[in-house]
């Protein structure tokens, strides 16, 4: 756990946060906290419940029924599992990544314009503004700045990514949520993305979800390690990789899993 | 330890160790090969400590190669990782000890060249020479068994190795009064006994590193009760 004597705040609290499949739980009594304007990242096998939990941040498992959460989930104190939480708002609020670049069949400048026209009104040179801004900041701007009225479809897998990031970052969330955002790229992609991220942290809390754990090391301010729905051990990123406290973690990252 | 999912990394890693039990090997018959030259006055046992100083240093340069080459393959973790720094750490205490046994060597040499050698107290050293390369021999073995334990007593005994080479080195001194003809001489000894204790010293580094790999703490420059706290 973060040391309470250090003046990071949290922009997540999350406690006693059970998650259900149906009757299947998912995520078994998970408590954790997200540092403000910092990288944690999650890491375990598949199935551990990362991208359960990841999902519960935003909560995107609301589009599907049967999925529940019980327990508390804090963003800046104010509890978003409550059942009078504006689904729409808090999603702005948290915005996420996809594995695979989900780009909208539309011009680049829609892609980053569409999600910013349903919170705010904004003039054409303000709406200007901030494409470029949005596309500056998820450092696409300089590849698409002559092109911004071709389809979001027609860049490289990486580079719709990084607009997907943009597209994400124009609606200025204080926080987000990567899902795997690198594993269908190339590695110079992959680079990009991860520089990405270390620029991100600046000015919004991110958590990233990912399977390589090298990612993870290069990225993350703080790791979680989760197996089988449980949170096995939290803590700051350089600590977890050269000196867990728990052998299950130390198994899973020295690759003595079995 | 459970091994590996990758069975190479396995193969890597126990291949690296075992060099530098190889290296250690080495370096171990070069400090009683040099204690033997001492105590025999013996320019062949010398020599001989000198001529393995090559076979050490490209072993050095090896096993420096191997680890680079195994942390850019596998990116090393927690314990793996301290396992590799350890070994980087200890092939340059390893080095160091065949430095100093080297120093012996050329300095048994000189000695003999200036003549009369029996005059002076070196027999006197064998008490610490035996302490020392007792003690490298132990920290090997602590090494090749990342024995805790073992590596603790070695920390204590070095001290048994630093009080030996002071008492020594005011006998030197009231030997260098009695008669300064014997100064030359003496301030050579002098310089073989402090190289025995660096020997000691290196043994004691290599056993902190195994404490590092098997409890993940730094315990250099710490006092002994300290670090006996923190391996508990």
């Amino acid at each position: 756990m973060p040391n309470s004597a250090t003046p990071i705040r949290n922009a997540i609290e999350i406690r006693n946060l059970d998650f259900y499949y149906g009757s299947f739980k998912g995520l078994k009594g998970i408590n954790l906290d997200i540092a403000e304007g910092r990288v944690t990242a999650f890491i375990g096998p598949s199935g551990c419940g990362k991208s359960t939990l990841l999902r519960t941040l935003n909560r995107m498992y609301s589009l599907y029924p049967g999925q529940r959460a019980e327990g508390e989930i804090k963003l800046h104190g104010q509890n978003i599992l409550d059942a009078k939480q504006d689904l729409n708002l808090l999603r702005a609020r948290v915005g996420m990544v996809f594995q695979k670049p989900t780009p909208f069949p539309m011009s680049i400048y829609d892609n980053i314009a569409f999600g910013v026209k349903l919170y705010e009104n904004l003039s054409r040179s303000e709406m200007d503004d901030r494409v470029e801004w949005a596309l500056s900041k998820a450092a696409i701007w300089n590849e698409v700045k002559d092109k911004l009225g071709q389809s979001g479809l027609s860049l490289s897998g990486g580079q719709q990514q990084r607009l997907c990031i943009a597209r994400t970052v124009a609606v200025k969330p204080s926080v987000i949520l990567l899902d795997e955002p690198t594993s269908a790229l190339d590695p110079i992609s992959t680079a990009k993305v991860e520089e990405l991220v270390n620029e991100l942290k600046n000015d919004y809390t991110v958590a990233i979800v990912t399977h390589n754990m090298q990612q993870a090391a290069r990225v993350s301010d703080y790791t979680a390690y989760m197996y089988l729905g449980e949170l096995i051990e939290f803590g700051k990123t350089d600590q977890i990789f050269m000196k867990p406290t728990r052998q299950e973690t130390e198994d899973y990252i020295t690759g003595r899993f079995g | 330890m459970e091994k590996h999912i990758s069975s190479q990394f396995d193969a890597d890693l126990t291949g690296v160790s075992s060099r530098v039990l190889e290296l250690g090997g080495l370096v171990e018959s070069q400090t009683r090969h040099a204690v033997y030259a001492l105590a025999q006055f013996s320019a062949e046992a010398a020599d001989q400590v000198i001529a393995t100083e090559r076979q050490v240093n490209t072993l050095e340069v090896e096993i420096d190669a191997e680890l680079a080459s195994i942390i850019a393959r596998r990116q090393p973790t927690a314990r793996d990782l301290r396992l590799l720094m350890a070994i980087s750490k200890i092939t340059g205490n390893l080095e160091r000890v065949g430095d100093e046994a080297e120093r012996i060597a050329r300095m048994v040499k000189q000695i003999l060249q200036q003549g009369s050698p029996r005059n002076l107290p070196s027999t006197e050293l064998r008490v610490a020479s035996d302490l020392a390369s007792g003690l490298l021999r132990k920290s090997l073995d602590a090494f090749a068994r990342l024995d805790v334990n073992t590596a603790l007593e070695i920390l204590k005994e070095d001290d048994l190795i630093d009080a030996e080479f002071n008492g020594f080195m005011r006998k030197l001194v009231t030997y260098m009064m009695e008669d300064p003809r014997t100064i030359s001489a003496s301030l050579d000894l002098l310089f073989v006994a402090k190289a025995i204790e660096r020997i000691g010293d290196h043994a004691k580094n290599i056993a902190e590193f195994v404490i590092y790999v098997v409890k993940g703490a730094d315990v250099r420059h710490t006092a002994l009760a300290d670090i006996e706290s923190a391996v508990k």
